[in-house]
């Protein structure tokens, strides 16, 4: 186990320096001016350019730039923010919470449902409930999720007036803004802090924001799971150890869920991965379209603005979870099939 | 010979009939065909007015209200008067170009990159393998925008980073398939009786392992124009007025929500264009879903 | 000595996308109290479907059409008779593993991947025989050998002496869905895989205390194959169904396993029925032998007879083709291929390949008769020998 553990953490060692080289190469196709930015700290320094390419040496080597760069980016130094007007490590502090609370909702929806939806699918195969799941898992990812989130907007918002944009209504948000010592933000997610704060009503009101982006996260995301679910349901219906089951005397729920199930989830947690790519992505459209001040709207803007070293940060930051995920995804997956052996 | 008693044929009029057996591939091939239609008609249906280049949308005035449907402009028009009915149809070829282009070129790059990969192991494939995990620690989404930030905004650049991002999940499916196929008996035996190892990749590996790559490539035509959709829609691709379906519904983006007394009134500013997306996707989607049920081994005899 | 089961005119088919396959065509033989039937045949000429229509448990998109199972439990009432096909899915559940038990084929595909062996075996113990679990329960707690306090003792015995009278009501059903009560059953659990232990010791596997803590993967096919065994055999059953238990394990796996079933035979079970293409398997073990072709039977008789006296082209044929020690000349084999039951050829399916077919026979099925002693076959030559 310890060294199955240790080889894969090599592994991503490589895989987070291969990354931060894609990443540098990016920044590459910049000039020495726009680079720059990756490595100032405040406004100030902002205006002292030309120093900064000579204190950084950008106009020195590929290879001893990239070494700088690293050597900053271990030591915690993301660059300064042009779109957050703040160093990024500070602006990330802020935009994380929003990003976080969402998935916090969505991402066990998303299992749970899934995995029901995929194993009645899977038990009731080309019956309604297999039919109506396959039309939706087509929709759901045939729709472009900025696309079905901007129609939610239209109707709910627009139409129904029930959830509206943002995070917080603008009565709640100038509220805060002008009481912070009476609203502690604890967490950064309103949520939380609102109950923290003994405050149900900013909780209630940070939910009713959060219902159509939650809505939309789920909808795209789901439909791969209970596809997966679904067919490595059916495989596992048609192997001989379930008759072994039946056979035995087993009832219809233990054989579905007690047997095929438990070795259905196999698959379905190989492409957790998948699901987590498909979060972050999510988030990013989410983010945009109900304008929600989190990490995703933070990358888009910065993206259209040239704000590069957030752009960068951002996605060694994404590197880092995915290959995180990964690991704890290869331990997991060992841990529940017997048949691995960590060795 | 009895071309009917060929196995080869008898099992391609099999997929054939299993495919069209499906009710999801006939719609999806059918709004193929319609999309193809209009593309290749497209100088016939909305003729250009401006002959240089056709893909500009003509517009008349620039009052940001849009108007709706009307005589003159059967959908309407956008903000800045921009003709929605133009727009959808040139948009199918912008959309045609960006997915075939891109998938195309990244099927043939990742799906070469995943037979050299499969086939030779070792070295080669760790090399490959590992360039592979770097591209996909990155979201297709936020990799694809950090790449066109590099190159500059535009269309083209959108479907140069497209291409760079999307390759990787083709390499590694087929790296997979490769290796399924690499240590069957009659690769062993065309090995023993010394075919070269080009001949053995190209004859005996890549036509036993190409099929769920190419479902893959086939569904992602689809997601290839969600994702530069997106991206125009954000701003970074097209530019305005220039006939992409993502750029139509960046222009509808203020006016989802219409005044007090009438929310939708300006619901065709992204209905048509947002219409047209998703049909296009579905359309994709719905027969790369038909084609994989009938490839699947597992579910083809059901 | 009487019939423990007897099969009538089953008729299965299977609905697939290339067309209606029809396994079974009008089948019919019996299986008598504590005799081991044979049923030999090709692969694919309906073998293990047979197996599975009696216990009904044939998987999509196979159907039993029409047909009698009939089942004839002595312990039940002096003369009762069941038709299988006629009871409730609970009902068969309630049978399954219990009057009737299968082994099958295939050990390394027969058994949970992913589920310890104990907890398979013991499975049976914990469907079929609740209530002695729970007797075995309250004895130990009123033999009070490690006494938990008075009122966990009260508990404990009110819980397993209802679960005794009546373990699948509505309380236990509550019980289950409760978080930490749902461990209630835990001393069952443990129980039954005592109960385990010891059987899968009594089928001659070393180190049973080990074995149940194992995984399928951790053990090698013929010691798999003695745990489907144990499975099968956990309620001692009135007829255990072998559906080629031994024909994917080496020859001397093999022996070893049909030894044990002779054993067992003798210690237990009432009836085998014994599914096999082996016929060296059948000269061994069987009483009786039925042969089947194409979803078809086509003779039915004593070992002997059917060895020594077979009337059926295609037993001779089968018996022709197998090798024996002193053979010089090249093997005899049928020409031809089993035929595609899509579309079965007309009358007897068997006369495409038929040495002593006549005109009849291409279009009218021969009925199964009695031609002399208790020996059955159904072909319109049968006189030719």
């Amino acid at each position: 186990m310890a060294t199955f553990i240790v080889r894969r953490l090599l592994l991503m060692g490589l895989v987070l320096f291969g990354v931060s080289v894609l990443m540098f190469c990016i920044l590459l196709t910049f000039s020495p001016e726009r680079r720059a930015a990756a490595f100032v700290t405040s406004p100030q320094q902002a205006r002292d350019i030309p120093k900064i390419i000579i204190q950084y040496g950008l106009d020195q080597p590929v290879y001893i730039q990239y070494y700088r760069w690293v050597k900053e980016i271990s030591a915690g130094n993301f660059g300064y923010s042009t779109v957050a007007v703040s160093p990024v490590s500070e602006a990330f502090m802020r935009y994380l919470p929003i990003t976080i609370e969402m998935n916090l909702f969505s991402t066990p929806l998303i299992i749970i449902i899934g995995i029901w939806l995929g194993t009645q699918a899977g038990i009731h195969k080309d019956k309604a409930i297999d039919q109506v799941t396959r039309i939706f898992a087509i929709i759901g990812w045939s729709l472009p999720t900025f696309l079905f989130a901007l129609l939610l907007l239209m109707i709910f918002y627009g139409l129904f007036k029930l959830f509206p944009p943002g995070v917080l209504s603008n009565s709640v948000e100038m509220f805060i803004m002008n009481n912070p010592e009476q609203f502690i933000r604890y967490t950064g997610m309103y949520v939380v802090d609102g109950i923290l704060n003994g405050r149900l009503d900013i909780s209630l009101d940070a939910l009713r924001h959060l219902v159509l982006p939650v809505v939309t996260q789920v909808t795209v995301v789901i439909a791969i799971l209970v596809r997966v679910m679904r067919s490595s349901m059916i495989e596992e219906m048609s192997k001989d150890y379930i008759i072994t089951a039946r056979a035995k005397g087993a009832d219809r729920k233990t054989t579905c869920f007690k047997h095929a199930r438990k070795n259905a989830l196999l698959p379905a947690v190989t492409v957790a991965g998948w699901l987590v790519a498909l979060s972050i992505e999510g988030s990013v459209t989410v983010e945009v379209i109900f304008n929600r001040p989190g990490m995703g709207q933070w990358l888009v803007q910065s993206a259209t603005q040239l704000d590069i070293p957030v752009i960068l940060s951002v996605c060694m930051f994404l590197g880092l979870i995915y290959v995180t995920t990964n690991l704890i995804i290869d331990v997991l997956y060992a841990y529940i099939d017997p048949r691995i052996q960590l060795s | 010979m009895n071309l009917s008693r060929n196995p080869r044929i008898r099992e391609f009029k099999f997929t054939l009939s299993r495919i069209f057996s499906n009710p999801s591939a006939i719609i999806g091939s059918l709004l193929l065909l319609f999309f193809v239609t209009v593309a290749v008609l497209a100088p016939v249906i909305a003729p250009p007015k401006n002959h240089r280049n056709p893909y500009i949308i003509p517009h008349k005035g620039y009052s940001s209200v849009p108007k709706p449907p009307n005589k003159e402009n059967i959908f309407g028009t956008t903000a800045g008067q921009y003709d929605i009915f133009y727009g959808a149809v040139w948009g199918t070829r912008t959309a045609f170009r960006i997915g075939i282009i891109v998938v195309a070129i990244a099927f043939v790059l990742g799906a070469g990159m995943g037979t050299v990969a499969g086939y030779y192991g070792g070295a080669v494939d760790e090399t490959i393998m590992r360039v592979v995990d770097v591209f996909f620690a990155i979201p297709f989404l936020v990799l694809t925008m950090a790449i066109v930030v590099a190159f500059g905004r535009g269309l083209d650049n959108i479907i140069v980073a497209l291409t760079l991002v999307v390759w990787r999940r083709y390499a590694r499916v087929m790296r997979a398939g490769v290796l399924t196929v690499r240590d069957q008996e009659y690769v062993q035996a065309a090995k023993t009786i010394g075919v070269s190892d080009t001949k053995i990749m190209l004859r005996h590996i890549l036509p036993n392992a190409v099929f769920p790559v190419m479902v893959i490539a086939f569904m992602d035509v689809g997601s290839m124009v969600i994702t530069a959709a997106f991206l125009s829609f954000v701003g970074l691709g097209a530019a305005r007025g220039y006939a992409d379906w993502g750029q139509m519904v960046a222009l509808a983006r203020n006016y989802i929500v219409g005044p007090a007394d009438d929310p939708l009134r300006y619901w065709y500013t992204i209905v048509f264009p947002g219409g047209c997306i998703i049909l296009f996707v579905l359309a994709w989607n719905l027969f790369g879903d038909a084609l994989r049920d009938a490839f699947d081994p597992k579910m083809r005899r059901r | 000595m009487g019939n423990i089961l007897e099969i009538k005119n089953l008729v299965v088919n299977f609905y697939t996308y290339e067309g209606v396959v029809k396994a079974l065509n009008d089948v019919s033989f019996s299986v008598d109290h504590g005799s081991t039937f044979g049923l030999v045949g090709e692969s694919g000429c309906g073998k293990s479907v047979t197996a599975r229509a009696i216990m009904r448990i044939i998987q999509e998109p196979g159907r039993i059409e029409s047909g009698q199972v009939i089942l004839y439990p002595e312990t039940v009432d002096g003369n009762g008779s069941v038709d299988l096909l006629k009871q409730s899915e609970a009902y068969m559940e309630d049978l399954r593993g219990n009057q009737i038990s299968m082994i099958f084929q295939e050990p390394n595909a027969a058994l949970n991947p992913i589920m310890s062996i104990g907890d398979q075996v013991a499975e049976s113990f914990l469907f079929h025989q609740k209530q002695i679990l729970c007797e075995t329960i309250l004895s130990e707690l009123s033999d009070g050998q490690h006494r938990p306090s008075k009122a966990v003792l009260m508990c404990l015995k009110t819980i397993y002496g209802k679960a005794a009278d009546d373990g699948d009501s509505f309380f236990f059903k509550l019980l289950g869905s409760v978080p930490f009560l749902r461990n209630w059953d835990r001393r069952l659990k443990s129980v039954a895989i005592r109960r385990a232990v010891s059987l899968i010791g009594k089928l001659g596997i070393p180190q049973p205390e080990r074995i149940v803590n194992l995984y399928p993967h951790n053990l090698s096919g013929g010691m798999k194959q003695r745990i489907v065994i144990a499975i099968g055999l956990a309620s001692n059953p009135l007829l255990l169904i072998a559906d080629e238990a031994t024909s994917n394990l080496d020859v001397t796996i093999q022996a070893q396993i049909l030894e044990l079933l002779k054993i067992l035979k003798k210690d237990g079970i009432s009836s085998i029925l014994l599914i096999t293409h082996d016929l060296g398997v059948v000269a061994e073990t069987c009483d009786r032998v039925g042969v089947m072709y194409a979803g078809n039977i086509c003779e039915i008789a004593d070992v002997r007879e059917v060895f020594e006296a077979p009337l059926h082209p295609y037993t001779r044929a089968l018996l022709k083709s197998v090798p024996k020690i002193n053979q010089d000349d090249r093997l005899a084999s049928i020409p031809g291929n089993v035929p595609n039951l899509v579309n079965p050829p007309s009358g007897c399916r068997f006369h495409p390949r038929c040495m002593a077919a006549l005109p009849i026979c291409r279009h009218e099925a021969p009925a199964l008769v009695n031609a002399h002693g208790r020996h059955l076959v159904a072909c319109h030559n049968s006189s030719v020998a």
